[in-house]
């Protein structure tokens, strides 16, 4: 009995759910209590993760029929996210002490802050379904609380996220019950099902969708754009950034690896690395033609998402340890963007790439965070979306060698897919890097000064880590990710075959020389710099300024592609929008069936009647 | 241990007489009365949780006389209409300010309450008759209570199905009478089990089911539910969705079904057929509504069918005699839900009386942004609709999980899942209501409302905190074995073993 395990999962949700009901004078004392145990909940953690050995179990419910205990365990897996997961609390936390997103209904958006936290360790120390898909649940809650939190609109993108994610935790609990029926129990360390009849394969699907939906991949994504646009950029930060993403990773590998037997290159290993490809591609390609800064974004924490499941999909050690690898490095790139993107709004006011510009000298410690980030998330090398990106190709290729199903022989469109992805999301970014920091300053910015110390701390933070993770990669390799997966030497052997640390020398001899040769030539000749000539007329500043929102248009226009964009900005591929209006058709019906006239109701209980009796009369 | 069983109609009846005297100065006198009347029977309640006994009416002997009988199931129905009553009652003496006549309403009140309390303790169907047109005809005055036009439409469509309903019953219970020479329900049950079913009395079930299952507003008997319910003042919204289509309905269908005909496939199947229908037909008609209070009427009919098709799916695994711990799941999935519904449906029609009246409206286009304004109340609503969508911990969660948890078992696949999309689809449309009426813009005419305080937020607060702790009536093997179980085994032994039944 390791009692410890209980704390990072009881104590914030304790909090958190008191927090929610506190009246609002007493929100100061809410964000010193929330950030205290968000801290508590990291610390915790830590000694969580370096225990051997640790298992809690009270049994919460014993019918005859089944019980419900609460068994946390830890994992190894489990545990190393658990540690990540809280430090980004910790981050995010003392970043909303300074964003404005969390002035309003201020207990509510700590409270809920702190039951994400809590659900999450919740998740990634359970080894009970039940209880799983009880903190899976309280997590989403707890997304639709902090969305709502948000300024106008936000309370149509948190209904949204509710309801997809909603509809997904409607397949995990069906998905948990035929597990149960099927094997007996709802001990996940105990469960083995083979994925060779139908009802365990349809398990499997629901489960999927459940993970996948978290994580934002396709088909059920377009909550996260959504929310993305809406919420306080804080909470995409934590939740869809972050935390959404380590627990649908986390639960995915958790049903592939363990809870079912998958065969290796076979039907659902083509399942999933269809939708990893799909979701790689399509949501880059959408990603790129969006003027507003969180929704670009956001769409990108969609397309990344692709990354891991294929990973996950080669079924190759080396291809999930890159998948998991991804996860983290995801998570942190794309928190620190949110969290840039949340100070450049801050500062700026608005989150339309078209009204801003310039902000690189304003905003420095900003730019640099997001530059060091925009280029991890575009894989370049030595930052650490290139290291885990490289690992998820070398599975790809790995999977194309070693295993002869559908899944396998299509090897060539995973990796261009991939590879074509990655290339767009670079241009994605370049356009993101040219309309905030360089381009010209637009007027009404020129005033703009650096988001204050306590927002900057966490995407620095957050920066290095991509950094630091991208040259020394093989630390948290070899530290978390490989031991917890059990998969040590012949990945380590694959890994050989790519030198970070060189290259990074090598990367910065050749800035070095760069930096020299530009020096030099400043001295060696006199540049004279005067304001362009335009035949004695004067432009005003705004209208020279040239947006980057203009750099895909091509693409946007193209024939064929513009038709698509078209659809898919009316919503015509959301199924959100498409159920909800399947739905309205059926209420109208019902609702033209009821029209208010009594002799038709007495009609109906006739004929109820009637039917009631022929069953109930003609068996007898 | 003879618990005060004829209290239970005694003391509301009684009450019922008399307050409508106290008029002018003693109003006030009248209100306190209400509630110490509603207070006593909770309290009365309480003791008799797990507890059984019967009484005889005056001393007489079965056959002539009229008995009382109070098993596990008909004290869960008891608890259920003491919280209800009480927390309504509470919620009433701000709430009816709006309305004249308070103490011709409290009269009402607590006629439609000794109604209730007679239907679940009689043990003699003639006599369940006579209080369910008790309970009914106060019902019908109680909904047309605010004599506007609109009310006074529901409450004639609702009289006009109710009387048919009750036509309906009295024809079943002469056609029982006929084939079996009894009205006590231990003996009917007893000789039904010796001659066996006969057309007559398969007639006379037929006409039960269809007569109680107007009353429960099971589809396609629903037809009156969605005008009469929002139409009523807030409590009494409150005390219909909560336990009055319960008490009147669902119970009796139980107990009739279970104890006295006994259960059979056929039978199950039409249980299990009205619920599922319910449940669909209810929750898509809910999820377009704009009238908040309706949204919620029809979300009664599509959960009275989740506690429908949990007892359902218990006879149709004991009829097919299946394993009796699955059957005892599926009921207790029921039963719990039974409880948990009259909780958490009567905490939201308070909840939009209490916005109703600080509004003035009803429609959620109207609303928006009261979570600024409103922040008590809101938090009470929202707690309600996290427990009817099902969102852990609260106690819908557990109800829903164990019925479906039952059904997968069972093997009804296809069932559990209907279940759980109902579920999801019940979540949106309590989304929508917070959406609307909650969160979003305020609208410029709202800015000055005023949060409800005093007893209606403490009416609210006393069910969003059962809300809570009433999943610990499931999770707490103690109040597991005291409350629920009991009521569980009187079905499920009714359902398995046909002597158990006739020892009271």
């Amino acid at each position: 009995m390791d009692t410890i395990l209980l704390y990072p999962v009881i104590v914030p949700l304790a909090v958190g759910f008191v927090m929610l009901f506190l009246p609002r004078s007493l929100g100061r004392l809410s964000q010193v209590v929330a950030l205290m145990v968000s801290v508590a909940a990291l610390v915790f953690s830590i000694r969580i993760f370096r225990l051997d050995e640790g298992a809690y179990t009270w049994t919460v419910l014993a019918l005859d029929a089944f019980t419900l205990d609460l068994l946390l365990t830890t994992q190894p897996l489990g545990s190393f996210i658990l540690m990540f997961a809280m430090g980004f609390g910790v981050l995010i936390t003392l970043y909303s002490f300074k964003s404005s997103a969390s002035v309003r209904r201020i207990n509510e958006y700590y409270g809920s802050i702190l039951l994400a936290i809590g659900g999450s360790a919740g998740i990634l120390l359970c080894d009970h379904l039940l209880f799983l898909l009880i903190f899976w649940e309280i997590v989403t809650a707890a997304l639709y609380l902090l969305i709502s939190t948000g300024g106008k609109d936000s309370n149509f993108a948190a209904t949204k996220s509710f309801a997809m994610i909603g509809a997904s935790d409607a397949s995990f609990l069906l998905g948990a019950a035929m597990v149960w029926a099927l094997s007996g129990t709802f001990v996940i360390s105990q469960i083995s099902l083979a994925t060779t009849s139908a009802l365990p394969v349809i398990a499997f699907l629901l489960l999927m969708l459940a993970a996948i939906t978290k994580a934002g991949a396709m088909p059920l994504h377009t909550w996260l754009p959504t929310g993305g646009e809406y919420a306080p950029t804080s909470v995409m930060a934590l939740l869809p950034a972050a935390l959404d993403k380590l627990l649908g990773i986390y639960l995915l590998i958790v049903i592939t690896r363990g809870m079912f037997v998958l065969k290796s290159g076979g039907a659902l290993s083509l399942v999933l690395a269809i939708i990893g490809v799909a979701t790689i591609v399509i949501a880059v390609m959408i990603a790129m033609v969006q003027h507003n800064l969180k929704r670009l974004l956001s769409y990108h924490a969609i397309s990344q998402v692709g990354y891991m499941i294929l990973g996950i999909a080669t079924m190759t050690p080396i291809g999930i340890a890159g998948g998991v690898f991804h996860m983290l490095n995801h998570a942190i790139y794309k928190s620190c963007l949110f969290l840039c993107g949340g100070a450049v709004e801050d500062a700026t006011g608005t989150a339309e790439l078209e009204e801003l510009g310039g902000l690189g000298k304003r905003m420095p410690l900003t730019f640099v965070a997001c530059l060091i980030a925009a280029l991890s998330i575009s894989g370049i090398p030595p930052l650490n979306g290139f290291a885990s990106k490289w690992m998820v190709y070398h599975g790809v290729v790995e999977m194309g060698r070693t295993q002869t199903g559908a899944a396998g022989v299509m090897w060539p469109l995973w990796l261009l897919g991939a590879m074509f992805g990655s290339a767009l999301t670079l241009a994605s970014f370049v356009k993101i890097l040219h309309s905030i920091f360089l381009s010209r300053v637009p007027d009404r910015l020129r005033e703009t000064k650096e988001a204050s110390g306590l927002q900057t701390a966490p995407m620095l933070v957050l920066a290095f880590l991509c950094v630091f993770f991208g040259v020394f990669y093989r630390v948290p390799l070899r530290q978390f990710i490989l031991p917890a997966l059990g998969a040590a030497e012949e990945t380590e052997a694959a890994l050989g075959s790519w030198n970070a640390i060189l290259a990074t020398a090598l990367l910065l001899i050749g800035i070095g020389v760069g930096a020299i040769v530009l020096f030099v030539s400043a001295f060696a000749k006199q540049v004279r710099s005067v304001p362009t000539w335009a035949c004695g007329e004067t432009q005003a500043n705004d209208d020279m300024i040239i947006p980057g929102t203009h750099f895909y248009k091509t693409v946007s226009s193209m024939k064929g592609l513009k038709q698509l964009y078209s659809v898919q900005r009316r919503g015509h591929f959301d199924l959100y929008d498409q159920s909800g209006r399947a739905g309205l058709a059926l209420t109208g019906l019902l609702r033209w069936l009821h029209n208010g006239v009594l002799p038709v109701y007495l009609t109906w209980v006739v004929l109820g009647l009637l039917l009631v009796l022929l069953m109930l009369c003609n068996i007898w | 241990m003879n618990a005060p069983l004829p209290m239970f109609v005694a003391i509301p009846l009684v009450a019922a007489f008399v307050l409508p005297v106290l008029k002018g100065g003693l109003k006030p006198v009248a209100t306190l009365l209400a509630n110490l009347v509603t207070l006593t029977l909770l309290a009365l309640a309480v003791m008799s949780v797990g507890k059984t006994g019967t009484y005889a009416m005056g001393n007489w002997t079965i056959p002539l006389g009229i008995n009382l009988v109070l098993d596990g199931l008909s004290s869960l129905l008891l608890l259920a209409i003491g919280v209800i009553s009480a927390a309504a009652m509470l919620f009433s003496v701000r709430y009816m300010e709006q309305y004249t006549a308070k103490p011709k309403y409290f009269s009402l009140f607590l006629l439609m309450v000794a109604g209730m309390n007679g239907v679940v303790l009689s043990g003699d169907i003639f006599n369940l008759y006579v209080f369910l047109e008790i309970a009914s005809i106060a019902s019908y005055a109680l909904v047309g209570f605010g004599g506007e036009h609109e009310e006074l439409e529901a409450s004639f469509k609702y009289m006009v199905l109710g009387s048919v309903a009750s036509a309906l019953v009295l024809f079943g219970v002469a056609l029982v009478y006929a084939n079996t020479g009894s009205l006590n329900m231990a003996q009917i049950s007893a000789t039904i089990r010796q001659i066996g079913m006969n057309i007559g009395l398969a007639f006379a079930l037929s006409l039960f089911v269809a007569g109680f299952g107007l009353k429960a507003a099971l589809v396609p008997f629903h037809a009156w539910l969605p005008d009469a319910h929002p139409s009523a003042p807030a409590p009494i919204s409150a005390m219909l969705s909560g336990v009055l289509i319960k008490a009147l309905g669902v119970y009796v269908l139980a107990r009739l079904i279970f104890t006295v005909f006994g259960v059979s496939v056929p039978v199950a199947w039409v249980l299990i057929a009205l619920g599922v229908s319910s449940m669909v037909i209810g929750v898509f008609l809910a999820v377009g509504q704009w009238d908040f209070k309706r949204l919620l009427a029809y979300h009664s009919i599509s959960q009275m069918g989740y506690v429908v098709l949990g007892v359902g799916l218990g006879a149709l695994i004991l009829a097919r005699e299946g394993d009796p711990l699955w059957a005892s799941l599926a009921i207790l999935g029921g039963l719990f839900h039974l409880l948990n519904h009259a909780v958490f449906k009567s905490l939201l029609f308070l909840a939009s009386g209490s916005v109703e009246m600080a509004t003035g409206t009803r429609q959620l286009k109207k609303m928006g942004g009261l979570v600024e304004r409103m922040p008590y109340t809101r938090a009470t609503c929202a707690i309600a609709s996290a427990s009817i969508a099902g969102v852990p911990p609260f106690n819908g969660f557990w109800s829903k999980l164990i019925l479906v948890l039952a059904a997968v078992q069972a093997g009804f696949y296809l069932l559990a899942a209907v279940t759980v999309i109902v579920s999801l689809v019940t979540l949106l449309s309590f989304l929508k209501v917070q959406r609307y009426v909650f969160l979003g813009q305020l609208p410029e005419d709202l800015e000055r409302t005023q949060e409800n305080g005093g007893f209606m937020l403490g009416a609210m607060a006393f069910l969003a905190v059962l809300c809570l702790a009433m999943s610990l009536l499931v999770l707490l093997p103690g109040l597991r074995e005291t409350v629920l179980q009991p009521a569980v085994d009187v079905l499920v032994q009714a359902g398995t073993a046909p002597a158990a039944v006739v020892a009271h």
